[in-house]
């Protein structure tokens, strides 16, 4: 098609990403944490989203030696929160340690339970990253997990993060629909009314809002509009409305993207809203050239990184957003991102791998499959054998 | 990523929970951390005291006064840590605190942390406990005036919640009309204006005056995203929710290009009612001109947006051959 132009710059003019800085900063993120950044105790799984899916999109998983790759896994499972049967369905992935006492004393611990809770942000990033560094999450309950997301939904359909203490809006939608999608199970859960809630946050110019007639916003836009894709109801919005809603993203782009119509651009946008006009096919209307130009103006050449705007400090959160940003237009050395789960495609095969796998076992066809093999294999060598005196198709 | 702790602990005479009287009778408990933590926070040595205590605490079940002096500490060094936040709400209820109190030491944390999720949703359960409103819109409004730009996301929507509990619809509009004189481009105002005008009913009145609302607007900015998507979302609330359904609004437009404004988003709206003109009528003359002002914005007027404007006129081209070909299947 005749819009669909690449465009044209001569790539020894163009200011170059740097790889190996990034790595080696977000790399740094992965051990010891300043001070400053006690704010973010709660959220230290997202880090470890941010480093891990970051690196592998460098292409620079190698980086993470066998013994950090250990411990990176084995502290996230520490984060699992699994109830009893007879406790609330609380299910899921802590992301930091603050409720997890050093004690031997029961009593204490057990007291202690009631605080611990399955928070869908850091259960969606521990999954991530468990699959990204190609575990094959054997040590996760899938049914408990997801009786914790089902837990935490609301009548009009929407989530919070966890079973007390949190807001329910789009966000936890996505993160909802993220972990069903994963684990590859929805039981319990209501994706109509979900779906419902979802199109009642569609706002009079066609973004979507964080919460039902808020304004619309370019991260909550891609939440739902990626769960809408990740909970298989996409087909569900209309031409008319798919088009309008693309109408408001690409609008959205003033050299790199902004979030909200008349705010300053950031970063960030380069994949909230990069990776809402993948999911409805339009990503390739938008200029790759500025949007890249406007990245790399927030790149720290001296410690790698992005930042949300051009001479501020880089962060975690910037720098993989905006490497994603990057993927988009097909940036060289950056592997292929699969848009709805925020993840590398990489992982994403090997997810998917999981999935094949989980089916199988759970239709009770591990047995037959098995059985399957061995018949495919003696009839392929069987073929073998005839393949030289007979027509390899044969005549109807 | 601020550090709250940083000023407090050097400027004044912080005692520690171990060498206090009244902490003596509780053993801190540390974070198990597992045995080889990765994203380790060097936590400083208060942060690590007053969590270490605040673990016993929970761990003990207490709720008591000094349990919730002890979580004021704990949110003043992360006020992001939502479990902290709901055992605060536990102790209060347990300890019949008066919640006004709360509201007031709310006020404090808002004005410090507005754009923390943490602290807005706290407001809400307690406003929720005493079922009592009277503060919300001034709060929202100080915490829209500190921002600067009036369009904090938090305090939006708290405002709105607030609004369509409590019914406190009266005189939103007149708070919105300030916001929108103060910035045009406010959008966050236009997006509430919305909200509020929905709820009071979009009659024919009602739309005639939102359209002439934003049609003022947009004759002082024109290049203005924000009233041309609110006077495109009036006119999809009329019956028909065509762009032509108001003919003052199609005089406006077309009078605006004709003066020689090219702002893009009166071509978008333009490109987008000849749009509709075309495929309603099957109209070429409508056609033809969605076909010359995308042009017209792939290479001048909106250049950076120049592959969609190129696939708008594609698709119209697409939509335009797909409905003429059943007829030409009849004939």
């Amino acid at each position: 098609m005749s819009y669909h132009v690449v465009d044209m710059t001569d790539p020894s003019e163009l200011q170059p990403v740097l790889h190996s800085k990034h790595a080696k900063n977000l790399l740094r993120f992965l051990h010891l944490l300043p001070a400053r950044m006690s704010s973010h105790d709660n959220t230290r799984s997202t880090i470890v989203f941010f480093a891990v899916c970051g690196l592998d999109v460098l292409n620079s998983l190698h980086l993470i030696s066998p013994q950090l790759r250990k411990d990176i896994i084995d502290w996230t499972y520490g984060g699992l929160v699994v109830p009893r049967e007879n406790e609330k369905r609380r299910g899921g992935f802590m992301g930091c340690r603050a409720m997890l006492p050093q004690t031997e004393d029961a009593e204490l611990l057990e007291c202690m339970r009631q605080y611990q809770w399955g928070h869908l942000a850091m259960t969606y990033t521990s999954i991530a990253v468990l699959v990204t560094l190609g575990d094959d999450l054997s040590r996760l309950n899938r049914q408990s997990i997801v009786e914790g997301v089902a837990a935490v939904q609301h009548a009009d359909g929407s989530f919070s993060a966890s079973i007390d203490g949190s807001e329910n809006d789009m966000r936890f939608v996505y993160c909802a629909a993220t972990i069903c999608h994963m684990l590859d199970c929805w039981d319990g859960v209501n994706k109509e009314a979900m779906f419902q809630f979802i199109m009642r946050s569609l706002r009079y110019d066609y973004g979507f809002s964080q919460e039902l007639e808020g304004e619309s916003h370019g991260g909550t836009t891609f939440c739902a509009l990626a769960a809408l894709e990740l909970s298989g109801q996409l087909h569900r919005l209309d031409e008319t409305t798919v088009e309008r809603i693309k109408r408001w993203l690409v609008f959205r782009q003033m050299d790199g993207f902004q979030g909200r119509p008349n705010k300053p651009v950031d970063t960030c946008y380069s994949f909230w809203i990069g990776a809402a006009l993948r999911i409805l096919n339009g990503f390739e209307l938008t200029d790759y050239a500025q949007n890249r130009e406007y990245i790399l103006s927030t790149q720290d050449e001296l410690i790698g990184g992005f930042a949300k705007w051009p001479k501020s400090t880089p962060d975690p959160f910037h720098t993989y957003l905006g490497l994603c940003g990057l993927a988009f237009i097909g940036e060289p050395g950056l592997s292929a991102v699969m848009p709805s789960l925020n993840i590398s495609m990489a992982a994403y095969v090997h997810l998917n791998q999981l999935h094949e796998r989980w089916r199988a076992n759970s239709s009770g066809l591990t047995h037959d499959l098995t059985q399957l093999k061995l018949s495919v294999g003696s009839s392929a060598e069987a073929a073998t054998k005839t393949t030289s005196s007979s027509p390899l198709i044969s005549a109807q | 990523m601020g550090d709250s702790s940083d000023e407090e602990y050097l400027h004044t005479e912080w005692v520690p929970y171990s060498e206090r009287k009244e902490w003596a009778d509780v053993t801190p408990l540390p974070q198990d951390d597992g045995p080889n933590p990765v994203v380790s926070i060097a936590y400083r040595p208060k942060f690590r005291e007053v969590f270490d205590y605040m673990r016993a605490i929970i761990a003990k079940g207490e709720k008591s006064q000094r349990a919730l002096e002890l979580t004021t500490e704990a949110l003043r060094l992360n006020p992001a840590n939502y479990t902290v936040w709901q055992y605060r709400r536990d102790i209060l209820r347990e300890l019949k605190a008066d919640l006004q109190d709360e509201l007031d030491y709310l006020e404090e944390v808002i004005g410090q942390n507005a754009k923390n999720y943490q602290v807005w949703h706290h407001r809400r359960v307690i406003v929720e406990m005493m079922n009592c409103p009277k503060w919300e819109l001034e709060l929202t409004q100080n915490a829209l005036d500190n921002d600067g730009n009036a369009k904090n996301y938090h305090a939006w929507q708290h405002r709105q919640w607030a609004i369509r509990t409590f019914n406190l619809y009266d005189d939103e509009l007149d708070f919105v009309d300030r916001l929108i004189c103060e910035d045009p481009r406010n959008n966050s105002a236009w997006n509430q204006r919305f909200f509020v005008v929905k709820h009071l009913g979009f009659t024919p009145e009602v739309i005639k005056r939102e359209l002439a609302y934003a049609m003022n607007r947009i004759r002082v900015i024109k290049n203005n995203e924000s009233p041309w998507n609110y006077l495109v979302g009036v006119l999809r609330q009329t019956e028909s929710g065509q762009l032509n359904s108001h003919p003052e609004v199609v005089e406006f437009s077309k009078g605006l290009y004709n003066a020689g404004n090219r702002s893009p988003y009166l071509l978008a709206f333009l490109i987008d009612l000849y749009q509709e003109q075309a495929l309603q009528q099957n109209d070429n003359e409508s056609a033809e001109k969605v076909y010359a002002m995308c042009n017209d914005m792939a290479s001048k007027h909106d250049v950076i947006r120049r592959k969609y404007w190129q696939y708008v006129a594609t698709h119209l081209k697409s939509q335009l051959s797909k409905s003429s070909n059943p007829k030409q299947q009849q004939q």
